[in-house]
């Protein structure tokens, strides 16, 4: 279900790496979890984000939930298109529906992250 | 008794009925249309546009409603101005006409004190009129507050009262000050498609609301794309062919086709004999009254904007009555505790009492209960579930301290928290009231509830 090429913050976030630049968004659990998307306040280009901490806000029918950053670095590019469809994130959250670019400050920081497998677990022990 | 009262906005033409009902004769001079600034310029003809604009935004997600449409939306701008001046036209004449009920004398002019017992009408033809008055009532209101930076020119740098007549939709604007006023035709326009920038010099947009609730309505701009540009002040201002160009703390700038300035009102004192009578002004030239609204010449009240404190129009009209009770010697008083108040963006704000950082500030033991809109069923059937409750009660007597709520009929659920403030009862209480169900209403009981951690439609708190 989760992409095994992919590495996966506890925060229920991922990332797909490609040289020095992630590309984030959030899982399909935090997805289903909030259900109907209604809003993302998108982070702005430029900014530094600091691991595991807010990087922007997500509201859906139910509720409004931060959006963690999965790694620290300097936000690159946003997918504006969740501006005005941001439940593209519910129907693809590991495709189109990605949220941000990261440049990476320091590439030893991934190796914190979960792989597939260990994320799934973690989901299963919280649950 | 012979009672004048000057100006016929809120203040004056409430104070000018209520004592001809307590049996005066009654006077009212006013210089140019009754109502006021409320219903000439500010509240009546601003919540007009804001209907045809949600009527917009309602239209532009029918689909959301299961309705299909065929064919373009178009906001027909000469139409809505047509439709908010009939809308104001029909209230100026309601107020005409309660006058002839009470034979409430009304003389068109501009009117001065000559002294406490006299007063002067210059009328539109160049005559004067001398009018005696055992008592006078001052209630001349306020006007749009000019930047001697950059002074209206009507076509360009526009005045709130440009604003609400304008005669056609400019591509871009950038507002000068994120107060009530700004943020209000900030989602008008919006709403009827131009570009808008809010500049704000202090770090938030209404910064007299409760932060959390001003922090919504931040998060309702940007959902919009109104860009809201905070603790930036303007510089200077110039003007082009086609555009204006605000300069924000020396270095950056904007431009758009029209600036709105909405940074406060000035006071209506000037040629009034205010001087020549020693009546007392405040530091900001404020007229200076008593509880009673009696300024400090006996005889002589003053009612509304002109006095300062909260620039409202239910709170002129009840300083008007007050006002009114003591000219025909009924001795009032006049109460500030419990001023709801209401702030028409899209959504709505509606607040009454202490707001978290007074309560901070004071030093009260405080508990919060909110409630989001979001969980209540009616707000999800009506489509419109951003939003939230708050109630802010004491930790120790639970006595409700304050109550506000954006979203949806935000103004008008108001008033519950209003009474329950009013009535001095405790936040247990108010969640013990039954609440229809489904209703908007529902969420005062949930926010009172959570005081206690024990909303029924909240999961548990840690
Ligand atoms: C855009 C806008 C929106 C607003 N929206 C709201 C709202 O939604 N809710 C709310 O509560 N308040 C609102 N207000 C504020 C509200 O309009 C004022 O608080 C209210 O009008 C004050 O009433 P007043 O009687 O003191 O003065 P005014 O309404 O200003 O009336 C004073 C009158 O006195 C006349 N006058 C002045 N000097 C003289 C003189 N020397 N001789 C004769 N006549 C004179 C003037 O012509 C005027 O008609 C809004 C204001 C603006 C500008």
């Amino acid at each position: 279900m989760n992409p095994e090429d992919l590495k996966y913050h506890k925060e229920h976030a991922w990332v797909r790496v490609s040289g020095k630049k992630a590309t984030m968004g959030i899982t399909d659990y935090a997805q289903e979890a909030l259900g109907d998307i209604v809003y993302i306040d998108l982070p702005e280009s430029d900014i530094h984000v600091e691991a595991g901490t807010e990087m922007s806000e997500i509201e859906s029918t139910k509720t409004s939930s931060p959006v963690i950053a999965p790694v620290s670095g300097t936000i690159v590019s946003v997918n504006e298109k969740l501006a005005d469809n941001p439940e593209i994130i519910n129907d693809d959250p590991y495709g189109k529906g990605w949220i941000a670019v990261i440049e990476i400050d320091d590439p030893a920081e991934l190796d914190e992250l979960m792989d597939a497998s260990d994320y799934e677990q973690h989901i299963e022990e919280n649950k | 008794m012979n009672l004048v009262v000057i100006g016929s906005g809120p203040g004056g033409y409430v104070a000018a009925l209520k004592a001809a009902q307590l049996g005066a004769a009654v006077t009212v001079v006013e210089r140019e249309e009754v109502g006021g600034t409320c219903l000439n310029w500010g509240c009546i003809p601003t919540k007009a546009l804001i209907a045809s604009a949600e009527a917009l935004a309602q239209a532009r997600r029918l689909a959301d409603f299961g309705i299909n449409v065929n064919g373009s939306l178009a906001a027909d701008l000469p139409a809505i101005m047509e439709r908010k001046n009939k809308i104001v036209a029909t209230q100026i004449k309601g107020i005409r006409a309660l006058f002839k009920s009470w034979n409430i004398s009304l003389l068109s002019g501009h009117a001065s004190l000559l002294d406490s017992k006299t007063v002067e009408v210059s009328r539109s033809e160049g005559t004067q009129e001398l009018l005696r008055a055992d008592r006078v009532i001052i209630a001349t209101g306020s006007r749009p507050a000019e930047l001697p930076m950059f002074p209206f020119d009507g076509a360009k740098i526009l005045s709130s009262n440009d604003a609400v007549n304008l005669s056609e939709l400019p591509a871009s604007f950038i507002i000068i000050g994120a107060g009530v006023i700004g943020c209000e035709f900030a989602f008008i326009l919006r709403e009827l498609g131009a570009d808008v920038t809010i500049v704000e010099a202090m770090p938030r947009a209404v910064l007299s609301e409760d932060a959390e609730i001003a922090e919504i309505l931040e998060k309702e701009l940007k959902k919009r794309k109104i860009k809201l540009i905070t603790s930036a002040k303007v510089t200077g201002v110039a003007t082009t062919e086609s555009s204006v160009e605000v300069v924000l703390d020396g270095d950056r700038k904007l431009a758009a086709e029209k600036v709105l300035v909405s940074v406060g009102r000035s006071y209506n004192t000037e040629h009034l004999g205010l001087e020549s009578l020693g009546i007392a002004r405040g530091p900001r030239g404020e007229i200076l009254v008593n509880e009673k609204m009696e300024t400090s010449v006996s005889g002589i009240y003053a009612v509304g904007d002109v006095i300062g404190g909260m620039l409202l129009a239910h709170v002129a009209s009840k300083e008007g009555i007050v006002a009114a009770k003591n000219a025909c010697g009924i001795s009032a008083a006049i109460d500030y505790r419990v001023v709801p108040a209401g702030i028409f963006t899209a959504p709505e704000i509606g607040s009454v009492g202490l707001r978290e950082h007074q309560a901070q500030k004071q030093g009260i033991p405080y508990t919060v209960g909110r409630f989001p809109m979001r969980g209540l069923g009616k707000a999800h059937a009506m489509g419109e579930i951003a939003g939230l409750f708050k109630i802010i009660a004491h930790a120790e007597t639970d006595h409700i301290l304050g109550v506000h709520i954006i979203g949806p009929h935000a103004s008008d659920l108001i008033h519950e928290g209003a009474l329950a403030l009013q009535a001095g009862i405790t936040a247990q209480a108010l969640a013990a009231m039954i609440h229809a169900h489904p209703t908007l209403s529902e969420g005062i009981m949930e926010a009172a509830e959570d005081i206690r951690g024990t909303a029924i439609h909240l999961p548990k708190k840690n």
